[in-house]
C-alpha cells in the first residue's frame, strides 16, 4: 500500500514538473473547474445512480424473496397450533383421551404375547423340530415333482374331462405322466433324515401320482401322524408354558371388550363432538350477526336461532357422561387383567426349552409385574380424568415438539408429533456425516498438497461432477443397488459381527446416509479444498525452512491453520444432507416410528421416515388448510429454521477460527 | 557456543560457494559465484532488485529446490565442508543446521510457545523440560523473553510486526543451526521495530553464522562485518563491509554505492 501511494506522489511530481517544462495551455478559470458540468438525466436522476439502484434491487431481490419465504411459511403454519388445540380439545372431550389411557399401555400386551408365542414356539420345536421338518420336506419334494411334471399332469387333467371320455389318449397322456413323474421323482434330492426305504417309497408314491387323486400319499400321512404326535407330546412336556401363555392373550379379552364398547362410543361421541363445534362455529356468527343487526325483529329471530342451536352440548355432555360412568366397571377389569396376568407371570416355568426361548420367557417374566403396575398407574389417572378441562396452549406445542406419533387419515384420532421424523432426518444426517467427512477431508487434503498437475485435473471435475446427478437417480441407484448390495453384505457369515447383520429392511438410514454422503463429499471437498488453498504460502515457506517434511507440514500447519474453513465445509455439507429430500424419500424406509435405539449401533438399519420426505409426500395429498396441512407447514417452519442456524453457525466458525485474518 | 579464541585467530568458513552457476529452467540466474562465510561473522548480500542475491541465500538452504526447474548447474555448496547437493544429504538436517528468516514476518497461527517450539518437535523433541528451556533461550536471544513470558501461549498473531519477526528469529534460532539466513528481515518494518533487530543482529553474531540479504546499504554498513555485492547474477565485488564501503575496488561497486543506479 505504501509502495503504490509513494510511487503515485513521485510519477505525480514528475508530471508536474514535465508540465512546467511544456508552454502552459491556456487554463480555465479555477471557479468553472472545480463546478460540477451538466450531465444527462434520466427521469430527473443521474444515470450512474441509476445503475446504483439497478444493481442494489437486483441485489435485494434475493432478500426479500427470503422474507416472503418466511412471512408464507410463518402464515401457512402458524395456524397450526390453535386448530391442533381444538383438535386435541375434542379428543378429550369425546373421552378418546379417556380410552387412550387404558389402550395405550394395554398395546404392550400384544409384544408381551407375540414373544411368549416365540418362546413356545422354539420350546416346542426342541422335540418336534424334525417331524415338522420332515413333513415339511415331503410336502416340498411332492410340489416339485408336481411341478416338474406339470404339463402332461394337465394334457391328463383335460382329457378326463372331457365329454365323453377318449380312454385311448386316457391311456397314452397317463403312461406319459408316469414317465415324467418318475424321472422328477427320481432326479430330486432328498434330505439325509430320510431313510433310504422311506426315499424309495417316496420315490414310488410321487411316481405314481394322478391328477384325479386328491388323497395324499400314504407317506405323506404317516408323516403328518408323526408330527402331530410329537406336537401333542411336546404341548404335553411344556404344559405349563402353553397354558401360561395361553392365559396370558386371553387375560386382555375381557379388558378389551369394555374398552371397545367405550372406544365406539367415543367415535360416535367424537362425531357429535365435531358436530357441536360447527354449530358453536355457527352460534357465534348468528349472535355477532344478531349484535350488528339494527331490525329489531330479525335480531331477535337470530338470537333465538343461536339459542336454539345450545342443547347440543347437553347432548355431548351426556354422551360423555355414559363413558365415565362406566369408570369403576373399566378399573376393575383393569384389576382383574393384572391379577391374570401376575399370576400367569407366576407359573410361567423358569427353565422351559431351548437357551433361545429360556431367555424370552425370563424377559417377559420380569416386564409382565412391570406391565401390571403400569396398567394400574393408568387406570389410576382415570378417576382424575376430566372431559371438560382445557388443552392449554403449552401441551399443544409440547405435542408438537416432543410428540412421539406422526399419525394421520386414523379412524380414531390424528396426532402430529414431530420427534419421529426429526430422529429420522438427525440420524441419517450423522451417518452421512460421518461417512462424507473423512472422505471429502481427506481427498482435499490429497488434491491440495501431495496430488501432481495432472491428478488435480482429473480428481476436481470429477468430484464436482457428482453434484451434477439429479438426486432421483441416486435414489434409484439406492434402491436398485445399495439397498442389495448392502442386504447381500450383511448375509455374510464373517460380517455377522456388525451390530444389526443380517438386516430386515434393504430400505433405510444406512442406505439413505450413505448415498447423502455422496451428495455431500462435492460441497465438503470443494471447500475444504479452497480452505486449504487459502493457507499462506509464508506458513509453508517456514514450515520448510525449519526443515520439517512435507507430511508435518502438511498435518501440522496447514491443515491446522485451514481448520475453520474445513469445519465449516463440513457444517454446509450438514445442511445441504438436511435439505435433501428426493433421496431420503426414496431410500429411508419411509416407516413413521422412532427407531428402536435400544438395538444399539444397529438402529442405522433401521428404515426411517424425515422431515423433507413427509413433506414432499403428504403435502400434495392433504386438503388446504386442513390440520395436516398445517402441521406439514409446521415441519416445514422447523426445517428451515435449523437450515438457518446450521448456516450461521457455519458462518460464525469461519469467522471464528480465522487465524490469518486476525 | 561463545566465541572461541582460537576460532576467530583461523575462522574456517561454514559456508562456501565454488564457482556455481545457478538456472531457473533456460535462464541463468547466477554466474559463477565463488563465495566463503566466515565463521561467527555477518555477512550482507547487497545489490540492486533482480541481482540474484536471494537466489543465492537461498541456494545456502536448498529453499529452492521447491522451484521446480531451478538447478546448479556448475559448481558446489559446502556447507561445513560438506557439499548440500551430495545424495546421502538428508534435507531436514541441512535446514535444522541453517535457519531462515523470511522478508515478511510470518509466523504459525498458534500460541507463541508453539511457534518456538516447532521447529524441535518436527526434530522428534517430545520432553517438555528440553522445549520449555529451548523457548526460554531463544525468546531470550531474540530480546522477547521479557515483553512476552508471561504470555507464551497467546496466538503469536497478536502480536506487533516488529514482536513477530523478532519470534520468527527465536523460531529459526531454536533448533541452534550453525548459520542464520536472512532475507531482507526489515523491509517490512517501521524503523524503531527495525532498529530493534539489527541490535538483535549484532547478539547474534556471537553464536551464529548470519547471512543478510538487504536493499539497505546503511543496514549493511551498521549489521555486517563482510559484504558482498551482486550485480546481474555476478559477484563484484566481497570484501570486509569498511573496505568495500569506504574504499570499493570494482567501479561497479563504486557508481552502486554512490546510487548511479539502483
Amino acid at each position: 500500500m505504501f509502495s503504490t501511494a509513494g510511487f503515485c506522489l513521485i510519477s505525480g511530481e514528475q508530471a508536474s514538473r514535465r508540465m512546467n517544462s511544456l508552454p502552459t495551455p491556456s487554463r480555465p478559470p479555477l471557479r468553472s473547474v472545480l463546478l460540477r458540468s451538466r450531465k444527462r438525466t434520466i427521469l430527473g436522476l443521474d444515470p450512474q445512480k441509476l445503475i446504483k439502484y439497478f444493481f442494489g434491487s437486483n441485489a435485494s431481490v434475493a432478500i426479500i424473496v427470503l422474507v416472503l419465504i418466511m412471512v408464507f411459511l410463518l402464515r401457512e403454519g402458524i395456524d397450526f397450533l390453535p386448530t391442533y388445540q381444538r383438535e386435541l380439545q375434542t379428543y378429550r372431550r369425546a373421552g378418546l383421551e379417556f380410552c387412550d389411557i387404558i389402550d395405550k399401555p394395554l398395546q404392550r400386551n400384544q409384544a408381551l404375547s407375540s414373544s411368549l408365542r416365540q418362546a413356545v414356539g422354539a420350546s416346542l420345536e426342541t422335540l418336534s423340530k424334525q417331524a415338522r421338518d420332515r413333513r415339511d420336506a415331503a410336502f416340498l419334494l411332492k410340489r416339485q415333482v408336481e411341478d416338474k411334471s406339470a404339463r402332461p399332469r394337465e394334457s391328463l387333467r383335460q382329457a378326463l374331462e372331457k365329454t365323453p371320455p377318449a380312454p385311448d389318449q386316457i391311456e397314452v397322456l397317463r403312461a406319459e405322466l408316469a414317465v415324467a413323474s418318475t424321472a422328477a421323482a427320481k432326479a430330486l434330492k432328498y434330505p439325509a433324515f430320510f431313510s433310504a426305504a422311506e426315499v424309495e417309497q417316496m420315490q414310488r408314491e410321487f411316481s405314481a401320482l394322478t391328477p384325479e387323486v386328491t388323497d395324499l400319499p400314504p407317506l405323506l400321512l404317516i408323516l403328518v401322524e408323526e408330527f402331530t404326535v410329537k406336537d401333542r407330546e411336546a404341548r404335553t412336556q411344556f404344559a405349563e408354558l402353553v397354558t401360561a401363555q395361553e392365559e396370558f392373550e386371553e387375560a386382555a379379552e375381557p379388558l378389551q371388550e369394555v374398552l371397545d364398547e367405550l372406544k365406539a362410543k367415543a367415535l360416535e361421541t367424537k362425531e357429535k363432538a365435531v358436530e357441536f363445534e360447527v354449530l358453536e362455529i355457527n352460534r357465534q356468527r348468528l349472535l355477532e350477526a344478531a349484535a350488528t343487526e339494527t331490525d329489531p325483529k330479525e335480531k331477535a329471530s337470530l338470537t333465538k336461532e343461536a339459542e336454539e342451536s345450545v342443547s347440543e352440548a347437553v347432548n355431548l355432555e351426556e354422551s360423555i357422561k355414559e363413558i365415565t360412568g362406566r369408570t369403576a366397571e373399566l378399573r376393575e377389569q383393569v384389576e382383574k387383567y393384572a391379577v391374570v396376568i401376575e399370576k400367569a407371570a407366576a407359573v410361567l416355568p423358569k427353565d422351559a426349552g431351548t437357551g433361545a426361548a429360556r431367555k424370552m420367557v425370563n424377559e417377559v417374566r420380569e416386564k409382565i409385574p412391570e406391565h401390571a403396575r403400569e396398567m394400574r398407574a393408568a387406570s389410576a389417572t382415570l378417576e382424575d380424568w376430566r372431559w371438560d378441562k382445557p388443552v392449554s396452549i403449552f401441551r399443544v406445542i409440547g405435542a408438537f415438539f416432543f410428540g412421539t406419533q406422526w399419525i394421520t387419515n386414523s379412524s380414531w384420532q390424528d396426532f402430529y408429533g414431530f420427534v419421529p421424523l426429526l430422529t429420522g432426518s438427525l440420524v441419517i444426517a450423522a451417518i452421512a456425516i460421518l461417512i462424507a467427512t473423512p472422505v471429502s477431508v481427506v481427498a482435499a487434503i490429497y488434491t491440495n498438497q501431495f496430488a501432481s498437475e495432472r491428478e488435480k485435473e482429473l480428481i476436481k471435475p470429477v468430484i464436482e461432477f457428482i453434484q451434477a446427478i439429479p438426486s432421483v437417480v441416486l435414489g434409484f441407484i439406492g434402491i436398485s443397488l445399495v439397498g442389495d448390495l448392502i442386504k447381500d453384505f450383511s448375509e455374510w457369515s464373517w460380517l455377522q459381527w456388525v451390530p444389526g447383520f443380517p438386516i430386515q429392511e434393504r430400505l433405510n438410514m444406512f442406505n439413505a446416509g450413505c448415498l447423502l454422503a455422496f451428495m455431500a463429499v462435492p460441497t465438503m471437498f470443494s471447500l475444504s479444498e479452497d480452505a486449504l488453498n487459502n493457507v499462506p504460502r509464508a506458513y509453508i515457506d517456514a514450515s520448510d525452512a525449519l526443515g520439517a517434511t512435507k507430511l508435518q507440514t502438511v498435518f501440522r500447519v496447514i491443515v491446522p491453520a485451514g481448520i475453520s474453513g474445513i469445519l465449516s465445509a463440513i457444517l454446509l455439507g450438514l445442511g445441504r444432507v438436511v435439505g435433501e429430500t428426493m433421496v431420503v424419500l426414496l431410500v429411508a424406509g419411509n416407516r413413521i416410528a422412532i427407531p428402536d435405539f435400544s438395538a444399539g449401533p444397529g438402529v442405522i438399519f433401521q428404515p426411517a421416515h424425515t422431515l423433507t420426505g413427509i413433506i414432499a409426500q403428504e403435502l400434495g395429498e392433504v386438503s388446504r388448510g386442513s390440520s395436516h396441512w398445517q402441521a406439514l407447514f409446521m415441519v416445514g417452519i422447523v426445517l428451515f429454521a435449523i437450515s438457518l442456524l446450521v448456516n450461521w453457525c457455519a458462518r460464525a466458525v469461519a469467522r471464528r477460527f480465522e487465524p490469518h485474518k486476525a | 557456543m561463545s566465541a572461541d579464541p582460537t576460532a576467530q585467530s583461523t575462522p574456517p568458513p561454514v559456508v562456501q560457494v565454488r564457482d556455481m552457476d545457478f538456472c531457473y529452467g533456460a535462464s541463468q540466474a547466477l554466474f559463477d559465484i565463488s563465495l566463503k562465510v566466515k565463521y561467527h561473522r555477518v555477512t550482507a548480500l547487497i545489490g540492486p532488485s533482480g541481482c540474484g542475491k536471494s537466489t543465492l541465500l537461498r541456494c545456502i538452504n536448498r529453499m529452492n529446490d521447491r522451484v521446480p526447474s531451478a538447478r546448479v548447474t556448475k559448481g558446489e555448496v559446502l556447507v561445513k565442508g560438506k557439499n548440500i547437493h551430495d545424495a546421502d544429504v538428508d534435507l531436514t538436517q541441512l535446514r535444522k543446521q541453517v535457519g531462515m528468516v523470511f522478508q515478511k514476518s510470518n509466523p504459525f497461527p498458534k500460541s507463541i510457545y508453539e511457534n518456538v517450539a516447532y521447529g524441535l518437535r518436527i526434530h522428534g523433541e517430545k520432553n517438555k523440560s528440553v522445549l520449555d528451556e529451548a523457548v526460554e533461550r531463544s525468546l531470550t536471544h531474540a530480546a522477547l523473553w521479557e515483553e512476552l513470558k508471561d504470555r507464551l501461549h497467546a496466538n503469536a498473531l497478536a502480536l506487533s510486526g516488529g514482536q513477530q519477526q523478532r519470534l520468527c528469529i527465536a523460531r529459526a534460532i531454536a533448533t541452534v543451526p550453525d548459520v542464520l539466513l536472512m532475507d531482507e528481515p526489515c523491509s517490512a518494518l517501521d524503523p524503531i521495530s527495525t532498529l530493534k533487530i539489527e541490535e538483535l543482529m549484532h547478539q547474534l553474531a556471537h553464536e551464529f553464522t548470519v547471512v543478510i540479504v538487504t536493499h539497505n546499504m546503511q543496514q549493511a554498513v551498521r549489521v555486517s562485518d563482510y559484504t558482498a555485492f551482486l550485480h546481474l547474477g555476478k559477484l563484484i565485488e566481497f570484501a570486509p563491509t569498511e573496505e568495500l564501503f569506504t574504499n570499493p575496488r570494482e567501479k561497479l561497486t563504486e557508481a552502486y554505492l554512490r546510487g548511479t543506479f539502483s
